[in-house]
């Protein structure tokens, strides 16, 4: 084996560098030459990266891999979020690719693109080239995802909007496609966000780099999407399998860059050739739809009968547009491995044209010679499923190695090639080019494989000038397969002048066109942001009312001035839990103790902390294509900042104290940027509804709680107390009366001033407002159901005489008090549900679609 | 032979359905050897919305969706068919069966895509090395494809026990094979999966048979079921049918559907449905000689 070493010319400082740099096996490196020479368009970065010493490279790396975090690029929506590894990290040296370089595969890729789109119009039609035998009909008629439903059904604007291809380099230092991605945009939304992320810490470097910018590729993508759909203000929306996905991050980050309505399958509804969205003003037209689920799932009742990723009879509109759908349905087909061997002979025939970039070696087991190739050179082959459906770059998956199994294994694959090989192909390592990657002692030399997109234009294909590369095994994967998900941005370096410095985050008056009018609220997004809005202030009230009992305890108070923090929380346990366990009973300081530790910590309470803000976390994901990046990233701080995982939890009253500041801090904040920047339309309406009723009733609740009962007068003075520092109004109440607390007036300020954002009141008003205003609701004389409920619930609270209120009975009870909250406690949740009824998908939620089909049995 | 088909199904639901759409295999086919008298389709409740097409492989389908809340739902096709199958004279020479299937392998240009499409596996009908081993004792070198294949359908007949309870809709080939147990729709897809696995190509067929009553007894009302048989390429012919159910080549007693792959392609009715929960199917069927 070769060992090379690099030597830094020309580059200033760049020896410290590179002097580690060594290319194992001598493949070809993208850093380094033949003659161990750097190459001439890595010089400027290197200098640049050389200005930089190392700790501040290495804080530049920590700030990248940390908005990654934020940014939510890394994890799995539904990942454990506990676990410490991270499954996606960005490399702070990117893949620089020269001009002439660039120029050569850009032609390679658009040429790859025609030539898809060229076969899949005759598969779809004539079928010529499989009469013709140019594709063997058993590589075609064995892949599950020709959809033969689809056949005849040609767009005119083809069928390949969104194309993508993984290249890699061999040892040779030629380039080859590895695998086709015709299916989806395939994580276009990784390779953006990725740039976004690593332009934040390395936007300097970039700029002095003259390389090329991705937003005219997505101004172009938006034009044309614009122009698929048809009209001149186009309803487009992104359909995704929805948040369980894994490349449901790729899909939200895509569809918020692009002004698309994010949209699963259970939010369309297909009537006859007519498609629409389930909002909350009704059935709402879809022009375009930009898919992102698998073809063969589009339409359980024509397709796959076991998928619903579309809705039911979405073929239906499709045939009278057959241009509805971007990519077309069934352009999968294209990803099919066994077609390697074929393209050369179809790149002549279709486009008369030389293949410019071949795929890596690769025999389809569906012939008969090439079974017998691969039987003669068993030991060098690695077996993959001909179609594997995967978009998500980093899981293609590995391949069955068969120099490693065993007699028995070996014997049964055999026995699987004689019988499946029509979908099955086998490969032959290449092996894969190295580039550098920023270690702790300089750069190391790491083999990579990149993902490339393109999307067709009004000019033709266009192809993304940059892309993802990330981190793969050379010895156990021939595809784009990186479990370790270590990726890097990809550069296009220019020899041209830059155009100017444009971002679809802030359109033009054109692009703007494309954007989501304020009415178009999903059903599904308005019950979604519905809950985020109740348990963010769930999570807010549980942080205040641990504040206010811890910092009592820390205070070290007497006994009768904690049973107040004890009524709190023995509230919040009950809901949900019954009674507070048996064992739990020593003196009330121990007591608090334990249960303030307990909601902060037990996952399966149903109040407790983390519980809460594992929620807030599922919800945020569901809802982040409505919140702006920056409270997404708010809100993401509980669940990236590893000081909230359930067993990072402090143990001492003090850092606990220190921890639920920031909690709260956080939670202002995404008060703050919704209440700010939050369009007011209603997905707002329903967010802030949901967190008006949950304030409302938390205090309610805890009003009941502690003064429902007549007691002690010092008692009752640390309760007043109590009340007002957690519905934050001691200031409010001191100013305006300027006495110690006395009933009454706390009652006046924490229920009936509705001047007061935290009051009973302020909230029931809130509501009444947002209730008039939506969709369904009624004007003047005729209100709903729901509107007339907040109306008298509102005027309850509006009317209530405190001073009658604070009055006790004979029997040491409040009655009036306690029947005023036990009538508010119990309107609220009944006020949710008629809102759920009325606005939200509870006809799908509350019946399934079944497949149903008959037997034949004579 | 002109034949009556009154095939009724209704579905009685647990809990309302909310919405349904379907999809219909229903209208008998249009052949050489086979044309549509009459017939009718009545669907209660009414659809919302009906769309009739062709199919991929050349079937007479329709979709329909009904938006009415419904607890029940009554599908009824009548139809009257003539049945002119040719008479096949099985001693005239086939071509032997391997000759055929080279043709089908190397796709030579002689024999067309739409028949070459139904050599490759299918959902239901996976290669599975025991459906070959089972075969290929009538699959000697050479011998004419036709009394091959005849003699393969005998012997599915005689080795298999009918029996409903045995199997249901996703019972795998190989699990039929080892059980000798089934219904006809398990044995159109051995028979498939025999020929497929041969590099033959051969099509599933949907329909109905006229049954007759033993000897001295009424023909009972609705005591009729669908049924399916197979349909093989064989060159200078044409497709030719075999019922693997009741050992035989059908002549004028079984009234064609549709063709595909396999019983995925051209179930006679499947559908989508929007709640429901348990549902309960009755089927009656009734063939009839026409008079």
């Amino acid at each position: 084996m070769m060992m090379r070493g690099a030597r830094a010319q020309g580059a200033l400082g760049a020896d410290e560098l590179t002097r580690g740099y060594t290319i194992a096996g001598g493949g070809y490196d993208e850093l380094v030459d033949g003659a161990g020479g750097i190459r001439p368009h890595w010089q400027s970065f290197l200098s640049e990266l050389a200005a930089l010493d190392e700790p501040t490279r290495s804080l530049r790396s920590e700030q990248l891999n940390a908005r990654v975090r934020e940014t939510g690029i890394a994890h799995d929506l539904f990942s454990d979020p506990a676990s410490a590894a991270q499954p996606w990290r960005v490399d702070l040296v990117p893949l620089l690719i020269a001009p002439e370089e660039w120029r050569r595969l850009e032609r390679a890729l658009v040429q790859r693109a025609r030539l898809f789109e060229r076969m899949l119009t005759d598969l779809y039609g004539p079928q010529r080239l499989l009469a013709s035998g140019a594709i063997p009909h058993a590589l075609i008629f064995s892949d599950p995802s020709y959809l033969r439903p689809c056949h005849g059904l040609i767009p005119a604007g083809g069928f390949l909007q969104f194309f993508a291809a993984d290249l890699a380099r061999g040892r040779d230092g030629c380039w080859r496609v590895i695998d086709t991605h015709a299916e989806t945009p395939a994580g276009l939304g990784y390779a953006l966000a990725n740039r976004m992320v690593h332009s934040h810490v390395a936007g300097g470097i970039f700029g002095s780099l003259k390389a090329l910018r991705l937003a005219p590729f997505f101004q172009q993508l938006q034009a044309a999407l614009a122009r698929r759909a048809g009209r001149a203000d186009p309803t487009i929306a992104l359909l995704s399998p929805g948040p369980r996905h894994n490349d449901f991050f790729s899909h939200a980050y895509l569809a918020r860059y692009l002004g698309m309505l994010l949209v699963e399958g259970s939010d369309l509804r297909a009537a006859g050739a007519e498609l629409s969205l389930k909002t909350l003003h009704g059935l709402m037209p879809i022009d375009l739809i930009v898919r992102c689920t698998a073809g063969a799932a589009a339409d359980p009742l024509e397709l796959d009968a076991t998928a619903f990723s579309g809705p039911v009879g979405l073929l239906q509109p499709v045939r009278k547009y057959p241009d509805l759908l971007a990519n077309a349905l069934g352009s999968a087909l294209a990803e099919n491995r066994g077609l390697s061997a074929y393209l050369p002979n179809l790149a002549e025939r279709l486009l008369g044209e030389e293949l410019l970039i071949p795929d890596g070696r690769r025999w389809w087991l569906g012939e008969e010679s090439n079974r017998r190739h691969v039987f003669a050179n068993l030991d060098c082959m690695v077996i993959r499923p001909a179609h594997e459906g995967t978009s998500r770059p980093g899981r293609a998956i590995a391949g069955i190695e068969v120099s490693r199994l065993s007699e028995t294994e070996r014997a049964a694959l055999l026995g699987e090639i004689e019988m499946r090989g029509a979908t099955l192909v086998a490969e032959e390592k290449i092996g894969f080019g190295t580039t550098p990657s920023l270690g702790a002692a300089g750069l190391v030399a790491k083999p990579y494989a990149v993902r490339m997109f393109l999307a067709a234009t009004a000019h033709g294909f266009l192809s993304l000038p940059g892309g993802l590369a990330m981190t793969v095994d050379p010895d156990l994967t021939v595809a784009l397969s990186a479990p370790e998900a270590e990726a890097r941005d990809v550069w296009v370096l220019s020899d041209q002048a830059p155009p100017p410095h444009i971002s679809l985050w802030r359109p033009t008056i054109a692009a703007a066109k494309v954007q989501r009018t304020l009415n178009d609220l999903p059903s599904r997004a308005a019950d979604n942001l519905f809950w985020l809005g109740r348990y963010i202030e769930r999570a807010d009230w549980t942080l205040r009312v641990l504040r206010t009992c811890l910092s009592r305890l820390q205070e070290d108070s007497a006994p009768r001035q904690l049973r107040a923090s004890r009524t709190a929380l023995e509230i919040l346990l009950s809901q949900g839990e019954g009674t507070i366990p048996h064992a739990l009973q020593p003196t009330d300081t121990g007591l608090i103790e334990e249960l303030a530790r307990g909601l902060m910590v037990t996952a399966h309470w149903h109040y407790s902390l983390p519980r809460t803000l594992d929620n807030i976390h599922r919800l945020a994901g569901l809802t982040r294509d409505r919140l702006s990046l920056e409270a997404w990233r708010t809100l993401n701080e509980f669940y990236a900042n590893r000081r909230w995982c359930a067993d990072a939890l402090p143990l001492g009253i003090g850092d606990s104290l220190l921890l639920i500041d920031d909690g709260l801090r956080v939670l202002a904040a995404f008060h703050g940027l919704t209440h700010e920047n939050m369009t007011r339309g209603f997905g707002w309406t329903f967010l802030d509804m949901g967190r008006r009723l949950s304030r409302a009733r938390n205090l309610a609740e805890l009003l009941r709680g502690l003064f429902g009962k007549i007691k002690p007068s010092e008692e009752e003075n640390a309760c007043l107390l109590f009340a007002l520092e957690l519905a934050d109004s001691f200031i409010t109440y001191r100013t305006r009366y300027r006495l110690a607390p006395m009933l009454p007036l706390v009652l006046d300020v924490l229920l009936s001033d509705e001047s007061n954002p935290r009051s009973i009141a302020f909230q029931l008003a809130s509501l009444a407002r947002h209730i008039d205003m939506l969709p369904h609701s009624g004007q003047g004389g005729e209100r709903t159901e729901e509107q007339r409920m907040a109306l008298a619930l509102l005027a309850e609270m509006r009317l209530a005489d405190v001073e009658g209120l604070a009055g006790s009975g004979a029997d040491g009870t409040r009655g009036g008090l306690m029947g005023l909250f036990d009538r508010q406690v119990a309107a609220l949740p009944a006020l949710a549900d008629l809102l759920a009824r009325r606005y939200f998908n509870v006809l799908e939620k509350r019946a399934k679609w079944v497949r149903a089909r008959s037997r034949v049995t004579e | 032979m002109i034949l009556d088909v009154s095939h009724r199904t209704r579905y009685a639901y647990a809990k309302p359905v909310l919405q349904s759409q379907h999809l219909l295999y229903l209208v008998p086919t249009r052949t050489a050897h086979q044309s549509i008298l009459r017939h009718s389709l009545l669907i209660e409740p009414a659809p919302s919305l009906t769309v009739a097409r062709t199919d991929y492989f050349g079937n007479d389908a329709a979709i329909l969706a009904i938006e009415e809340e419904h607890c029940e739902l009554v599908i009824h096709a009548r139809s009257r068919v003539e049945v002119k199958r040719p008479e096949l004279a099985l001693s005239a020479p086939s071509t032997a069966w391997d000759e055929v299937a080279a043709k089908a392998r190397t796709g030579d240009g002689t024999l067309d895509i739409a028949v070459l499409q139904f050599v490759s596996a299918s959902r239901h009908t996976p290669f599975v090395r025991e459906a070959i081993d089972y075969a290929l004792p009538s699959f000697g070198a050479r011998r004419p494809i036709l009394d091959a294949t005849l003699e393969l359908t005998r012997r599915i007949y005689a080795d298999f026990t009918f029996d409903r309870a045995a199997t249901d809709i996703s019972t795998p080939v190989s699990h039929v094979l080892e059980v000798r147990r089934g219904v006809c729709q398990d044995f159109a897809h051995l028979a498939l999966t025999c020929l497929r696995g041969l590099g033959l190509p051969a099509r599933y067929v949907s329909g109905y048979l006229l049954t007759h009553p033993p000897p001295g007894m009424d023909k009972l009302k609705g005591a009729d079921a669908s049924h399916a048989w197979i349909s093989l390429w064989v060159p200078q012919i044409g497709w030719v049918d075999f019922d693997p159910t009741n050992g035989l080549m059908p002549k004028d007693e079984h009234v064609t559907l549709a063709y595909g792959r396999d019983y995925n392609d051209v179930s006679p009715i499947s559908g989508v449905l929007l709640g429901g929960g348990r549902q309960v199917m009755e089927v009656a069927v009734d063939v009839t000689i026409g008079q």
